[in-house]
């Protein structure tokens, strides 16, 4: 009895999954999505591009929380952060896992670069994906830069004040790069408002489109070798669900077929 | 040639589009390109300042002690995304040393009331007087005067200044920036955001 109602349940969930396969083709990119082979050895490391992909989503959840209180202003900034941390319910726990998670990611990313350098992932026809994660490591160091900035406290004014110094130096361009990151020739409402731009919404709005291609070329080529083409595994895996269910209905334990008529090919 | 093609287009509508083309871009590229670098035309190209230069007053010359330099904190207007002339916000406080050169008391100050200075008194006192900002060649950050080693210290790289504010050791490629400055006849010392030796940044 128990066994029957499990196998119906199995062909009501099967067909419903069929269902919506057909018409948006869901189950096979959530499968695509989720799914990628990595060698048994050291197989943690392979958590982390995935580590960083949640602290990314954290990070643009709770910043997303944070601007229904932060004011990007020179007289309010600071004001508005420490309203935050003080009377805004959860305020503390929001602005802290935006705070120390953004401190893990860079670490986070940082280990995963150095796991796909010492693992030789890089190597063709992986290569793009390599000059990808670059770029991205690049717009979450300056995310995490300017983020410090918009306390506008202490702290991140002088941060920011040493950063931009360093860029003044950069040759030719570095006396206009100074400029344009202040928006004048003095620290004040502007720089702040351009920092604010820079965080908020132009770094984010390059760092979501390029982890999509990320995530594209990860699937394309997958994570390692043929051995572990995905595409490859995936035929496997189809062929031995035919076996089995030929098997099964070899047996005659409960063929799908026989018991609503649908099929599964 | 043209025949071989599946779509032909002649020389004149190849010209034609690009023409278009790049009209199109360039409407669609240049004013929101211009809008963000209103700042660099500004500063850079047109030479202005978010700071007026206006002089603003700092203190005077009696107040200035031989063998340290003397802390003015001064805050300067600033017009940068808005203008608010009655009531300036936003600006930010500069730390300002002023001492005299090597230190030393200039000899005409010296059994001298305070009485106002006359032109060539004027004159050697500019001369003889370090206005410095107090942010460092290096990387701006904020310097400070070590008494106990007569020297002018950076807390984060260890850049050290003499008190004239001239470069002694550590990373920065030059001395202090000096702010221009003027004495008037009744001793006193007025400051201008403009820098005889170089753009600090930031401040």
């Amino acid at each position: 009895m128990i066994a029957r109602i499990k196998a119906r349940t199995l062909v009501v969930i099967q067909s419903l999954m069929d269902w919506m396969e057909e018409r948006t083709g869901i189950v096979s990119m959530t499968e695509h999505f989720l799914y990628e082979p990595v060698p048994s050895k050291g197989r943690w490391l392979y958590t982390l591009g995935s580590s960083t992909l949640f602290l990314i989503v954290l990070q643009f959840l709770t910043g997303i929380l944070l601007l229904f209180y932060y004011v990007p202003s020179t007289d309010e900034a600071w004001d508005s952060i420490y309203y935050i941390m003080t009377e805004a319910y959860f305020g503390q726990l929001i602005r802290g896992i935006h705070f120390w998670s953004a401190n893990i990611l860079v670490v986070v990313i940082g280990l995963h670069m150095m796991r796909t350098f010492f693992s030789g992932a890089y190597k063709a026809p992986r290569e793009m994906n390599w000059v990808v994660g670059v770029v991205l490591i690049l717009l979450v160091t300056v995310l995490a830069f300017s983020g410090y900035a918009l306390r506008w406290d202490q702290e991140g004014f002088w941060a920011w004040e040493v950063g931009l110094k360093i860029g003044s130096y950069t040759p030719f361009i570095g006396e206009y790069a100074a400029t344009f990151l202040l928006g004048g020739d003095t620290a004040g409402p502007a720089t702040l408002s351009r920092v604010f731009v820079i965080h908020v919404w132009l770094l984010p709005a390059l760092l979501a489109p390029l982890i999509g291609v990320h995530l594209y070329l990860l699937r394309r080529h997958g994570e390692f070798g043929s051995e572990f083409e995905y595409s490859k595994r995936l035929a496997e895996l189809r062929e031995r669900q035919q076996i089995e269910e030929y098997a099964l209905y070899e047996e005659g334990e409960g063929s799908l077929e026989e018991d609503d008529g649908t099929s599964r090919g | 040639m043209a025949e071989l093609q599946r779509d032909p287009i002649t020389r004149g509508q190849f010209l034609a589009m690009g023409i278009v083309g790049t009209l199109v871009g360039a409407v669609l590229t240049i004013p929101p390109f211009v809008f963000i670098i209103n700042p660099i035309i500004e500063t850079n190209f047109q030479g202005e300042s978010d700071i007026p230069g206006d002089w603003v007053e700092l203190g005077s010359v009696w107040e200035i002690p031989p063998g340290a330099p003397k802390e003015y904190r001064v805050e300067f207007p600033q017009h940068q995304t808005y203008h608010l002339p009655k009531e300036e916000k936003g600006s930010l406080v500069n730390a300002i040393y002023v001492s005299w050169q090597d230190g030393k008391l200039p000899s005409i100050l010296e059994d001298r009331g305070r009485g106002s200075l006359s032109t060539s008194e004027i004159e050697e006192l500019s001369q003889q007087i370090n206005v410095l900002s107090n942010h460092c060649a290096h990387l701006g950050c904020p310097v400070r005067w070590l008494e106990e080693t007569g020297l002018i210290v950076c807390p984060c790289h260890g850049g050290q200044y003499d008190i004239n504010g001239d470069y002694r050791a550590g990373p920065p490629p030059q001395g202090l920036f000096r702010f221009a400055h003027e004495i008037r006849e009744d001793g006193g010392l007025y400051a201008k955001h403009e820098f005889t030796n170089g753009t600090p940044w930031v401040v």
